[in-house]
């Protein structure tokens, strides 16, 4: 069983092998067959808003009371609303009331509204969970409405009017963000804003007055009305539509239109031995460490090739995203990620999300304009670099950085030089005891060197 | 003839008593067992009425819309 597939009674998800499976469970039965019979999943196929599936054999349950077990279509890489940028976590959030909205016209509602529904498939979001849609119950408000609060509105709003950098806070809160520490992080100007006001402030007081109530279930059924749910839907869209991204530039994200340390010829020498060196590999899978706004990261998914560019920056992941979107293309995902701090397994028994390690090895990682940070800035001996790098990727294409370069001269400047073993020839024997280097070619116009490092 | 001011004994004896009648109406919370879905159903509940009008206003809105323009296109130019 997949250790995040256990909290639901209806179904859940296991692996056969490398096979991955989806168990629908005898209990939810009517719902499943509403769900296919009034045609919600093939329009939410056709749409591209939720993963499809094949029809497998019963047999390959993996627990009694098995009612159907589907195979959906694999996802190339999982990632989760914490490695999101703004934009990401944005679109997220309106596929998910977009589907609601869908799923009401056919009589059909959303069990639930956890970010984690939802992930990155061909350079936009699906929803993931085939058994979250339920018949339709009479009367009752949107019993995800909390869900979609804690997890989608609230960092959304936070990342808006606040810091963009407190998305990480969905590291923290496995089931979204608590309302009330979310009500007092928003900055006062938060105030005008009536969809937050009620979403987020008054539903959190909401929640406080009623915890240690008991309200009987009858006075919560029978009134609330087919148009009443589609306005707490609509407002909660337009509530997300009104949030500007945060502001749109960092030091890093304009790092390439300022490079004054790269001549033209510099980066396009760059750009092509990357290029020839990812033909010659022919990696089934590509991670970019690093990627800035994606400029290298593009040179493997222009050719088919999935793959997913890492930033520590959210402002470029976002940028990133936004040309991905506008160019259409099927084989990038940007993500958030700190590779000094990478995504760990979190939630239950530290599993329920995997950790970044978990959900590889690439087969290629480009490690382009990256270690002299690593090792300067944040004091990584190289050899533990190259461990983990062999540890993320089968290949590696890196690019060393001598302390002769003007970037790290610059990192150099205020801080005493305690770096002895930052020498391309303690560099090689390093990647020697790891990889083996296959290629080694100076970058045209600077004092830089690519290695093409593969498997011993 | 005897003030008409109750005295102090007694009068603390009724507080006391006061005291004793609330504290049994209402009682403490001291370990709450947290639900955070009630309070969400209810909140949703009392504004899904509020924002129900502004989808019927919409619905109603299209359909003066499309009557009027459809009684444009009716009216023969002159």
């Amino acid at each position: 069983m997949i250790p995040s597939s256990f909290r639901d009674p209806h179904g859940f998800v296991f692996r056969r092998g490398s096979v991955l499976y989806r168990q629908v469970n005898d209990a939810h039965r009517p719902h499943f067959d509403r769900f296919i019979e009034s045609g919600l999943y093939e329009r939410l196929v056709a749409d591209g808003l939720l993963v499809a599936h094949k029809d497998a054999d019963v047999s390959l349950a993996a627990a009694p009371d098995a009612y159907r077990i589907l195979q959906p279509e694999p996802i190339a890489f999982i990632s989760y609303p914490y490695e999101w940028s703004f934009q990401m976590l944005r679109d997220a959030a309106l596929e998910t009331l977009t589907i609601q909205t869908l799923a009401l016209d056919y009589g059909m509602s959303l069990r639930d509204a956890t970010a984690y529904n939802v992930t990155y498939h061909r350079g936009r979001p699906i929803f993931l969970d085939t058994t979250s849609f339920e018949i339709l119950p009479e009367g009752r408000p949107w019993i995800a409405y909390r869900q979609f609060c804690q997890h989608f509105l609230a960092p959304l709003a936070l990342m808006s009017l606040c810091d963009v950098r407190l998305g990480q806070l969905s590291r923290l809160y496995i089931d979204g963000l608590p309302l009330d520490l979310v009500s007092r992080l928003l900055p006062s100007r938060a105030r005008t804003k009536l969809g937050l006001m009620m979403h987020l402030r008054m539903h959190s007081k909401s929640q406080r007055r009623h915890e240690d109530k008991e309200v009987p279930a009858s006075s919560l059924t029978g009134s609330f009305s087919k148009n009443a749910f589609r306005g707490v839907i609509r407002s909660l869209e337009k509530t997300i539509q009104r949030l500007a991204p945060p502001q749109s530039t960092s030091v890093w994200s304009e790092y390439y239109a300022e490079a004054d340390h790269y001549s033209v010829a510099a980066l396009q020498g760059k750009e092509s031995l990357v290029a020839d060196w990812i033909a010659e590999v022919a990696p089934r899978s590509v991670w970019d460490l690093g990627a800035n706004t994606g400029r290298f990261a593009r040179i493997a998914s222009r050719r088919g090739i999935d793959t997913v560019a890492f930033d520590v920056d959210p402002l470029c992941v976002d940028q990133a995203y936004q040309d991905s979107r506008a160019k259409g293309d099927r084989h990038f995902l940007p993500l958030v990620q700190d590779l000094t701090n990478p995504s760990t397994g979190i939630g239950w028994g530290a599993k329920e999300r995997a950790s970044l390690e978990d959900r590889g090895p690439a087969d290629l990682v480009l490690a382009l304009a990256l270690i002299h940070h690593l090792a300067i800035a944040d004091n990584v001996p190289i050899p533990s670099m190259l461990d983990l790098l062999s540890r993320l990727g089968r290949w590696a294409v890196v690019e060393f950085v001598p302390k002769s370069d003007p970037k790290v001269r610059l990192l150099l400047r205020n801080r005493e030089d305690v770096f002895p073993d930052y020498r391309t020839e303690a560099f090689e024997i390093a990647a020697e005891a790891r990889f083996r280097i296959e290629k080694r070619e100076p970058v045209a116009d600077s004092g830089r060197t690519l290695y093409l490092l593969g498997p011993r | 003839m005897r003030s008409r001011r109750r005295p102090w004994g007694s009068r603390v004896a009724v507080a006391v008593l006061c005291f004793m009648a609330f504290s049994f109406l209402w009682i403490p919370v001291a370990n709450a067992y947290i639900d955070p879905g009630t309070g969400s159903l209810v909140f949703q509940a009392l504004i899904g009425g509020l924002l129900a009008v502004g989808v019927v206003i919409k619905i109603f809105w299209k359909r003066v819309v499309r009557f009027v323009s459809r009684g444009k296109r009716a009216t023969p130019d002159v």
